[in-house]
């Protein structure tokens, strides 16, 4: 099995909650697989400064209780461009958006930005992506996939673990 | 009559506080607290030097039957938490961390316990979808509440905790809030006198739990 980047998927659409591009599903695990090996050292822009160099890290899906699930991680840009989650797709939802909470109340946004040499923190308590209609409930020890589209770089997909409900890396 | 001036002012700034407190990160978003007139005795509790009163709230259980917040809970150890159930993430943690806690306790503690879950977001969150959520999200011995909003709200504000009322956006998704603190009543002097942060481990509940329901200072 040779290691293949995404980067080489098809683009981002800008925004929606449409479904993610019809993949075989030994395609879509590879991918999974790979981007997991890949993922830290997924540049996109070939060490030219202007260009974001994201990396995903921490993910994770606490198992849900109802139809609606969340997912948490950090995207790293190490390059010196900016860039921006635009949305994010997967097989678990047809409806998955991305949120930013704020004095208790969880807004829906367009896009999170990543700002160059910083990351996209999302935490528990803070921003998160939103699954609505779960398809299924995952259990923990599962794996969702989920692909995250950016602005600038290409597509990453990325394998969230379901955790227990309460999992809080923050309190470990 | 000055002290009790001074005492209500104090409330006010507590509430003041509380309400500001962000959803944040922040493990110590509870520390300005302390400046006011609260000090911090575990990690995760904030024990109130001026307790709030149990909230004269009425509202429907998730049988759709009347449920008096201070008759059922009268003398009884009581945790209650506003929240509602399309919320992904904090609600559900809240609940979860709870049930945890609670599970870890003798079993005659266990029934002392009343975890009260108040919906702030009634329109949707009717008794029959409480009654459906909150044994996945919690325990299946939580009473879930629902009813009026400005009942809630006026319930909530007793509490020091400002919700308002779910909006529907332009796109017709629903924007509702949750309350950021869960608080604990004493069943000797049935006052609030306890706060835990959105923050606060089910590890934590676990060890603050046992104290809560003799009514001692955790």
């Amino acid at each position: 099995m040779t290691p293949h980047t995404p980067r080489t998927r098809t683009r981002a659409r800008a925004h929606g909650p449409s479904p993610a591009p019809r993949l075989g599903r030994g395609l879509a695990v590879a991918i999974g697989l790979t981007a997991t090996l890949a993922l830290a050292g997924c540049s996109s822009g070939g060490g030219s400064s202007g260009q974001p160099e994201l990396s995903v890290s921490g993910a994770y899906m606490p198992q849900p209780v109802s139809d609606l699930a969340a997912g948490f991680l950090v995207i790293t840009n190490r390059g010196g461009g900016a860039d921006k989650l635009t949305s994010v797709t997967g097989d678990l939802s047809d409806d998955i958006t991305i949120h930013r909470t704020e004095k208790q109340k969880m807004m829906e946004v367009t896009s999170f930005d990543i700002p160059p040499g910083g990351e996209l923190d999302l935490e528990r308590g803070g921003s998160h992506i939103m699954f609505m209609d779960i398809k299924r409930r995952p259990q923990q020890g599962e794996n969702v996939n989920i692909e995250l589209h950016f602005e600038k770089g290409d597509p990453i997909a990325v394998e969230l673990p379901v955790k227990e409900t309460t999992y809080n890396p923050a309190q470990q | 009559m000055r002290k009790k001036t001074l005492t209500s002012a104090a409330a006010l700034a507590v509430a003041a506080a509380l309400a500001l407190t962000a959803c944040g990160s922040g493990d110590d978003s509870a520390k300005p607290l302390a400046d006011v007139s609260v000090q911090e005795k575990t990690k995760a509790a904030t024990v109130l030097d001026q307790p709030f009163e149990k909230p004269d709230l009425v509202l429907k259980d998730t049988r759709g039957k009347d449920y008096d917040f201070r008759e059922r809970t009268k003398g009884r150890p009581t945790l209650i938490y506003f929240g509602y159930t399309n919320c992904p993430d904090v609600c559900p943690l809240t609940m979860s961390n709870i049930a945890i806690a609670r599970k870890s306790l003798p079993k005659a503690d266990q029934d002392k316990l009343q975890v009260v879950f108040v919906t702030t977001d009634p329109e949707r969150d009717t008794s029959a979808e409480l009654a459906k959520w909150l044994p996945s999200a919690g325990d299946p011995s939580f009473v879930g509440l629902t009813g009026d909003f400005p009942t809630i709200q006026a319930g909530a504000r007793q509490l020091g905790i400002g919700i308002d009322p779910a909006t529907k956006e332009k796109d017709g998704s629903v924007v509702s809030m949750h309350g950021a603190q869960v608080i604990a009543f004493s069943p000797k002097t049935d006052a609030g006198y306890v706060l835990y942060g959105e923050d606060t481990s089910a590890d934590d509940y676990a060890k603050d739990l046992p104290k809560i329901i003799k009514g001692e200072t955790p």
